[in-house]
């Protein structure tokens, strides 16, 4: 992958590959899968980074998310590839895109990539809310909800039909904590290029299920692991 | 204001595209409240994604912020979802970069661009929780005030508005936040300061002018009731462009907006005359940045912005004096860059195939042309000086090189029109695909689509047309039917707009200030975001209108007489109304004027407001 060649030869650049560690906090944690490509192409054109172009008909910068963070979820460690044409040390790219990036997104660290996308295979998130019930009922809900069989949810597939899907031998309970005004938990959670879920899909759920009105919530994703446990880097 | 901002997240997650409410964008300005004399609150009557391209917003934002001490924030119209959901959990509308309540700012300033975001700033007063008329609000501030295009004739948005800006607002901004600035701690009432604000050239305090009508619902008179109000308010100029404050960066959305890239003024003003165009008249006269300037405003906004597009700003590009100059240098940096160079508003009778050439290495795209009629006579009567050869000769450059969309403007309903002007713009879209098919094949694009887009004329203040009756929804029905009866190919598409919204835009361009119990009634009766089809209620507007006890064949089918007092006949846009006359009359001969480069024709504009072409005969 790290050497592979455009097709268009009169194109060929040599391209020197980069996996950026980011967080995604605050005002910044509204901004859309779609839209995070593009502040993150104008920080590279900011910060006169020579960022690698796709060298097809039509040319454009090469930024890859391997895995999309929801909506209004708060993460450290966001992972982003790209490539340069040139071989601008690690420490450098870091600095230079920390002097671009808009308030809320800063690059944690800049290094060689290491691992294939495809082995990711879960995350790990915290969710912490605050309802119109007391923490120590919204726990023992929780308590109960876990204790299911079967917890089955509608998942749309492509071709539209609606499926039923049971989410309860994919959700991971790491460790629940009942705070002063909150209730916490910890899940790991699959992702990556097989099965996905949401972690507000888990908590919507459970939240429907027991008629318990959230009024405020902070999610956050705290790992991204590959199957034998590990960091994804 | 910790507590709104946690409010606001709470709801952000259930409304479509967030990140528009909750500011944080490179480039926004943020400054500690505390440190600052003067808040301003910019708004714009549309939703973000319009907003956000507004270029005189950019200017103004960058202008007042360049002060330590004045902090100016941006707000906008929100969506329906949001405007709902801030309305049932008691959210006041905000700025997006302190996320402060507006109703505690010193001003709060609005941009008019078009009739139909008019009932937007009844809208987004009242979710600021500020009372919509003027006379409700007693205290200094926050003062309401509005500029832009629409300030022209701001007679039916009076009631609303404390004070509007005339003419071009890089100057006349500074001196009135000065005065506030100066006049603030000595605690005056809002009309002592209004008082002091009518001095200035180019404000215009509605307050301070009496309006008297005739008999027939025609305006009697306009007497200003304080001294300090002049008897005819002048629109402001900016004399030595090239000199004019631009800013050096923009605030750059995350989300896409509807102009989403650099954007730099090259000139303006315009040499044309076209006589349906506002545009051609109120930004007189013509002025040009120099290249220099130009290129050094064009860097530092790509370098501040990371923007991959930058697209020149005027109403006709090609009419600058040093085009090919202008774009060579420019091209040089945008190129190594890697950077688009975007030229919208094109002339088609000085488009070279070498300005083609230029914006060709760019991305192929589509090309879009306004002839406006379909006859030359028509296009006489409207001194639209091209001619079908110039037309033809354009479209078959573009076909060989390439190009294979092309998109064709007309209007219906222009003074003078007949049904064989209409079969004209049938004929001239044919003509047009004719040619292409005519185009060796190796030459040109895969398949061909010509659109036609037609839309309705209305007539304006301060153009040779403001005593021009529009035309009526019948004829314009009947003309839109005759044209689509004489379109004979598939591969010419046809687009028509909705009439009734443009006998609004009819009625309150040119309308008066009775205008504006028509528009709080239609407000009241859940009016606003009318710019947007989905959210047009016709038959709201016309129940506002009979409850009102108003007219609007009144104000938007009456031919007006040439001595009639217009409900703007106070406000001086510089060009005389002995022009407009004798323009109209040339009109009705389908006599042409040249225009400015070729020689002066007396609009009335004096040399000392720095024309490039002025006083040369």
């Amino acid at each position: 992958m790290a050497n592979a060649e455009p097709k268009n030869v009169n194109l060929r650049l040599e391209r020197f590959e980069y996996r950026a560690v980011f967080s995604k906090t605050g005002r910044a944690k509204y901004i859309s899968h779609l839209d995070l490509m593009r502040a993150f192409q104008r920080v590279f054109k900011r910060a006169h980074l020579p960022i690698w172009h796709t060298q097809g008909f039509n040319p454009h910068v090469y930024i890859m998310f391997p895995l999309a963070l929801p909506l209004g979820t708060d993460s450290r460690v966001e992972i982003m590839d790209f490539a340069l044409t040139e071989d601008i040390p690690y420490g450098e790219v870091l600095e230079r895109m920390n002097a671009q990036t808009p308030v809320g997104l800063e690059i944690v660290s800049v290094s060689k990539p290491e691992h294939k996308h495809t082995d990711i295979t879960a995350a790990e998130y915290v969710a912490r809310l605050k309802t119109d019930k007391s923490v120590h009922e919204v726990a023992e809900l929780f308590g109960k909800f876990m204790a299911l069989d079967k917890i089955e949810i509608e998942k749309r597939t492509k071709k539209k039909t609606i499926n039923l899907v049971d989410i309860k031998p994919h959700i991971t309970v790491l460790d629940s904590k009942e705070l002063e005004d909150s209730f916490e938990v910890t899940l790991r959670l699959p992702c990556g290029s097989s099965f996905n879920l949401n972690v507000n899909v888990v908590i919507d759920t459970f939240c429907e299920r027991y008629g318990i009105e959230i009024s405020e919530i902070y999610t956050e994703r705290t790992k991204i692991l590959m199957a034998n446990g590990e960091n994804f880097i | 204001m910790e507590e709104l901002k946690k409010k606001i997240e709470k709801l952000l997650l259930k409304v479509q595209r967030p990140s528009r409410y909750i500011g944080g964008e490179v480039g926004s300005v943020v400054k500690d409240k505390d440190k600052v004399d003067v808040r301003f609150a910019f708004c714009f009557p549309d939703t973000y994604e319009v907003g956000m391209s507004h270029l005189g917003m950019k200017i103004l934002y960058g202008l007042k912020n360049a002060r330590e001490n004045w902090w100016c924030e941006r707000v906008f119209m929100p969506e329906e979802d949001y405007n709902k959901l801030m309305r049932e959990n008691d959210i006041p509308l905000y700025a997006l970069e302190s996320l402060d309540p507006i109703k505690d700012f010193d001003f709060i300033g609005f941009t008019l661009m078009y009739e139909l975001s008019y009932n937007n700033v009844l809208e987004m007063l009242d979710l600021a929780g500020v009372p919509v008329l003027a006379k409700d609000r007693t205290e200094l501030t926050p003062l309401v005030i509005a500029g832009g295009p629409c300030a022209c004739n701001p007679e039916p948005m009076a009631d609303f508005f404390d004070l509007f800006i005339l003419g071009e607002g890089e100057e006349v901004n500074v001196e009135l936040l000065e005065l506030y600035e100066r006049m603030k701690p000595l605690k005056p009432t809002k009309q002592e300061f209004l008082r002091e604000a009518a001095k200035l050239e180019g404000v215009y305090v509605p307050s301070f002018y009496d309006v008297d009508y005739n008999e027939d619902g025609t305006v009697k008179s306009i007497t200003p009731n304080v001294p300090e109000a002049p008897a005819r308010v002048k629109k402001r100029v900016i004399k030595d462009f090239d000199k004019v404050y631009y800013p050096e960066g923009f605030v750059v959305p995350f989300t896409q907006i509807v102009h989403d890239r650099a954007v730099v003024e090259v000139l303006r003003g315009c040499i044309r005359g076209c006589r349906f165009c506002q545009a051609g008249f109120i930004y007189r006269p013509f002025r040009e940045k120099s290249i220099d300037t130009i290129k050094n405003e064009t860097k530092s906004l790509c370098e501040q912005t990371g923007y991959e597009e930058v697209s020149l700003s005027s109403l006709s590009t090609s009419d600058y004096t040093e085009i090919n100059k202008l774009l060579e240098n420019l091209v040089e940096y945008t190129d190594g860059e890697q950077i688009n160079l975007s030229l919208p508003s094109l002339r088609i009778d000085n488009f070279s195939e070498e300005l083609l050439e230029k914006i060709k290495s760019v991305r192929k795209s589509g090309l879009t042309f306004a002839p406006e009629s379909g006859t030359q006579r028509l296009r006489d009567v409207i001194n639209k000086n091209i001619t079908e050869d110039e037309i033809m000769r354009t479209c078959r450059t573009a076909f060989e090189g390439g190009y294979s969309t092309v998109k064709l403007y007309f209007m219906l309903g222009l003074p003078e029109e007949t049904l064989e002007d209409v079969e004209g713009i049938a004929k001239l879209a044919q003509k047009v695909l004719d040619l292409y098919y005519e185009t060796p094949k190796e030459k040109r694009g895969k398949s061909v689509q010509i659109s036609v887009s037609t839309a309705t004329f209305v007539p304006k203040p301060f153009t040779p047309f403001e005593f021009e009756p529009q035309a009526t929804p019948e004829e314009i029905k009947e003309k839109q039917e005759h044209l689509f009866k004489s379109l004979t190919s598939r591969k010419i598409r046809l687009s028509t707009h909705q009439s009734y919204t443009s006998i609004l835009e009819a009625v309150l361009a040119r309308g008066d200030r009775r205008l504006g119990k028509a528009i709080y009634t239609a407000w009241k009766k859940g009016c606003y975001l009318d710019g947007w089809d989905e959210h047009f209620k016709a038959d709201k507007w016309q129940e506002a209108f009979e409850e009102c006890g108003l007219d609007t064949s009144f104000y938007a089918h009456r031919r007006r007489s040439y001595d009639e007092i217009a409900p703007w006949s106070h406000l001086d846009y510089l060009v005389s109304h002995e022009f407009f006359v004798r323009e109209n009359k040339k009109a009705h001969q389908a006599v042409t004027t040249r225009n400015c480069k070729e020689g002066c024709s007396g609009c009335g504009i004096k040399c000392e407001y720095g024309g490039v072409y002025c006083g040369k005969r």
